[in-house]
């Protein structure tokens, strides 16, 4: 109960937007996920109950963007910075959504959300308040890349939320930034929603500081004909969760994904990914990478969902993990569920620490052995890293997992 | 291409273990409680360390709540609607066969499981349960010579009650799980195998259970030890009759392996399924586990699940001995609105373990057929393996093929790989071999065999050949 109560002290009811006080509803029967269901019983306790403990106050502080903007061309925006775009060039046009298109397609959504399942999504719209929301409309080709920010300020818990329509034939590449500030915890709810014939390379980059926390969850819808393709890289926080939803709604669609979270100290970082094919020829290609260190826990489960008018859909799906620690721990479930007959449907799994013989081969040249594992960890990172669109010279993530952490 | 006449007109192959033997039966009322036990303690003329054990198991039990997380449906279970123990009248003690119900011998002899010894065309000691008891075991003389015990559990408390007491319950204790615990209160029989320190069993030995009763739940409880450096092998069968109601069987199997022992324990389950309908047909939940206590000790598991309307089954090896070895092979199809969540355990406790699992799915009709696994590295399971694959075939549009492993890992220094897929009966295949002359029907049976051969080629030979023609008679014309 403690949470809406914050939230309801925070604020009077006449503030509270309609969408708030559904989800406040919905949240009212049972405040907090189910800890023993599927989804939320390998999540540590006492980390998403630090999570909420932040107070709920919606003044966010002034935010420096960590690194410099390169290219003029770039799009940039940070949520909750009241950011009033509306660019409408030859090729292409990116609008804000109007107040009543945002709250149609935010209320269909909330309908058919679960408990469990959505709890994530449930918290995010009950504590965004109408400035935390961004929606945006694009349309066109030729799209210069677009960079989309989102933080919580110190000893506070956030809530962000974007929405996206990508209208047909729109090709953008759009990477999304979570920064996790010191003790601080953010709440960032996705919708996105490919019209047909649109394709979207999407990154998602979050990258904590000392005690941050992090929901992030990420809807996604494809009509036909659309491409979605996800580069995901979560590290250095002492609690994430990275929540993915896709629904392929007619089948004839494409999603690639590429994941990664790396955790150290006594991090938890889970990613939970659910891939539903509701029409035939559904394609997908999934790749979980994980890397636990020290007394951290790093968790994968991943299920796709195979109807039977899903026909001839290739989905495959592969967990790779290194456990480098003794008191690290790795989970990891991809699950299949499948009804159609005539599908291609696989996945692998697979836990190890750095390959010894590799190791040896490279010492035997001459090569230290902490850069022996340096360069097998960088080609171990790089597979997902390549796949973020995000450019090199920009934000040397390599350089900051390898050296930093 | 599709035909659905065909497919139709041969799945309605009927079950052909379908009948009743028409035999008097001793059945104690309907229902559970305390004094049910006590009487079933008492009919079996328990020591009072059994029926402790029993007592305390059922007051686990009710504290207990069924599990759902299976991807399962049924309708609930009214554990009170179930009589717990049945037993064909007989003389008080029987010395040879031939003082045996010929109507019971008979009914083996139709199931083809020669009870008698002078049939010594297989060498294969059987022990027959027929409902709640165990109405003979074969060979027991030469397996004596060698030191082995085979018998009935009943029998075993009885002349062993030193090592029922020292091994029951250690494996699967009472209160491992809702349907063990039920088991611990209430196991009526089942078989018993001790094999000496140094003892390779001179024959496979195998029990055959029979459900008779339609109203009667079968709990029938299996132990198997294997002292050091002992090999044995050990088959199970089983076949219930066609009743329009659901029969209950809980069975619990515990097997325990010390230092450079082998256990191979294999069952073909063939339980009535229900008919085309989803009605009748046994509910079957079952834990079978095996503790490789030792080093080097080494337990397989092979299974071939045709059978249940509903199946619920882990076969799981608790690996604790240095090098200890586990294996997992299985074949499970279901048809019609059969459902199954099958699949295994393999928790790696100590150092240098290594465990296989290989499971095949088949789904037919508008069955359900789920792979549920876990593997799991302790933190001391250094230089540990483990391999997995399971692959689903699915056959038609409505049955559907699920897998959920769950891979659980806290020692950097092992390995564990899983892969997973699922297909269907490729139509190009279909196509060369009945353009080679080969009929529909043989040519989807050959390619059905061919999917299960890893695991065909694990069970005992009379088994293999067994479970093809189960497979082959059960899916025929469910392709197109």
């Amino acid at each position: 109960m403690e949470i809406i109560e914050k939230i309801k002290a925070n604020k009077s009811d006449d503030n509270l937007t309609e969408i708030q006080k559904i989800c406040l509803h919905k949240l009212q029967s049972s405040p907090l996920p189910n800890p023993k269901s599927e989804l939320w019983r390998l999540s540590n306790k006492s980390k998403l109950s630090n999570f909420l403990d932040y107070s709920v106050n919606e003044k966010d502080s002034k935010f420096d963007i960590p690194y410099p903007k390169n290219s003029q061309s770039t799009i940039r925006l940070i949520i909750g910075e009241n950011c009033q775009i509306k660019l409408i060039e030859k090729n292409y046009s990116i609008q804000q959504l109007s107040e009543d298109e945002l709250q149609k397609y935010i209320k269909e959504q909330i309908s058919f959300f679960k408990q469990n399942e959505n709890w994530s999504d449930l918290l995010n719209l009950s504590l965004s308040c109408k400035n935390n929301i961004l929606g945006l409309k694009i349309n066109g080709s030729k799209i210069p890349p677009i960079e989309i920010f989102s933080h919580a300020s110190s000893n506070s818990l956030k809530a962000k939320t974007l929405v996206i329509f990508l209208e047909k034939n729109c090709d953008v590449e759009l990477l999304q930034v979570n920064l996790g500030k010191e003790n601080s915890s953010l709440s960032q709810s996705t919708f996105f929603c490919l019209k047909e014939n649109s394709s979207v390379n999407h990154g998602v980059v979050s990258y904590g500081k000392n005690k941050s926390n992090l929901l992030n969850s990420l809807n996604v819808i494809q009509q036909k004909n659309s491409t979605y393709n996800l580069g995901s890289l979560h590290f250095k926080f002492n609690y994430a969760r990275f929540e993915i939803s896709i629904k392929q709604s007619a089948g004839n669609a494409k999603t690639n994904i590429k994941g990664m979270q790396i955790t150290k100290k006594d991090e938890q970082i889970s990613t939970y990914t659910k891939i539903e094919f509701n029409g035939p020829n559904g394609f997908l290609d999934q790749i979980n990478k994980s890397l636990a260190d020290d007394k951290s826990h790093a968790i994968f489960e991943g299920s796709i969902i195979v109807p039977k008018v899903a026909q001839r859909t290739d989905a495959s799906q592969l967990s790779r993990n290194l456990l480098l620690s003794k008191l690290a721990q790795i989970d990891t479930k991809p699950q299949l569920e499948i009804i159609a007959d005539d599908v291609k449907c696989k996945h692998g799994a697979t836990i190890s620490q750095l390959n010894e013989e590799e190791l040896f081969y490279m010492r035997t040249r001459g090569i230290t052995l902490t850069e022996a594992s340096k360069l097998q960890l960088s080609s171990y990172f790089q597979e997902i890293i390549s796949f973020i669109p995000i450019s090199k010279d920009k934000w040397d993530l390599l350089d900051k997992l390898l050296n930093e952490n | 291409m599709v035909n659905e006449n065909l497919v139709k007109d041969v799945v309605k192959e009927p079950y052909k273990y379908g009948f009743v033997t028409d035999i008097e039966t001793e059945k104690i009322e309907k229902g559970l409680n305390e004094d049910i036990i006590k009487l079933i303690s008492q009919k079996k003329e328990e020591p009072k360390f059994l029926l402790d054990f029993r007592l305390k198991a059922f007051k686990k039990w009710q504290k207990m709540k069924e599990p759902d997380w299976a991807a399962l449906g049924y309708k609930k279970i009214d554990y009170q609607d179930i009589i717990y123990y049945s037993a064909p009248k007989q003389k008080e003690k029987i010395s040879s066969l031939d003082e045996v119900d010929p109507k019971l011998l008979e009914t083996f002899d139709k199931l083809g499981i020669p009870l008698t010894e002078q049939k010594k065309l297989t060498n294969v000691a059987v022990d027959a349960v027929f409902d709640s008891v165990s109405i003979a075991t074969t060979f027991r003389e030469e397996l004596a010579e060698h030191g082995v015990i085979f018998c009935s559990i009943s029998e075993a408390v009885k002349n062993h009650a030193d090592l029922i007491e020292k091994y029951l319950g250690t494996v699967v204790p009472a209160s491992d799980n809702y349907f063990a615990a039920l088991n611990s209160a209430v196991f009526s029989d089942g078989s018993f195998v001790y094999i000496p320190k140094g003892v390779t069993c001179p024959m496979d030995l195998s029990s055959y259970f029979r459900i008779n009763s339609g109203d009667s739940g079968q709990f029938e409880r299996t132990l198997i030890i294997a002292e050091e450096s002992s090999s044995v092998s050990y088959l199970e069968g089983c076949t219930a009759p066609m009743f329009d109601t659901n029969t209950l069987h809980a069975a619990v199997v515990e097997l325990i392996a010390l230092d450079d022992a082998s256990i191979k324990y294999s069952t073909v389950q063939n339980w009535y399924a229900g008919d085309e309908e989803g009605v009748g047909g046994i509910f079957n939940f079952v834990t079978k586990r095996g503790k490789c206590l030792g080093k080097r000790s080494k337990i397989s598991w092979s299974q071939v699940e045709t059978g249940s309307a509903i199946t619920w089954k882990y076969p799981s090896c608790l690996l604790l001995g240095e090098e200890s070895v586990g294996e997992f092979y299985s074949v499970a199809l279901t048809n019609n609105l059969q459902q199954a969540d099958t699949g295994t355990k393999m928790i790696h406790i100590g150092p240098k373990t290594k465990s296989t699992i290989v499971s095949k799915g088949i789904s037919a009709g508008n069955s359900k057929n789920s792979y549920r696994g876990l593997v799991k590295m302790g933190t001391k399971a250094t230089g540990s393996r483990n391999y997995s694959q399971c692959d689903s075939m699915l056959i038609g549009d409505q049955a559907s093929a699920n897998t959920f492993p769950y891979i659980k890992s806290q020692q950097p220094n092992s390995e564990i790989e899983h892969e997973a897929s699922t297909c269907r009966i490729s139509e190009d295949q279909l196509f060369y071999l009945q353009s080679r002359g080969i009929e529909f029907e043989e040519a989807v049976s050959m390619m059905v065999s061919g999917f299960c051969r890893d695991v065909f080629n694990q069970l005992p030979m009379e088994f293999a050949a067994e479970a093809d023609k189960l497979l082959a008679l059960k899916l025929e014309g469910s392709v197109g």
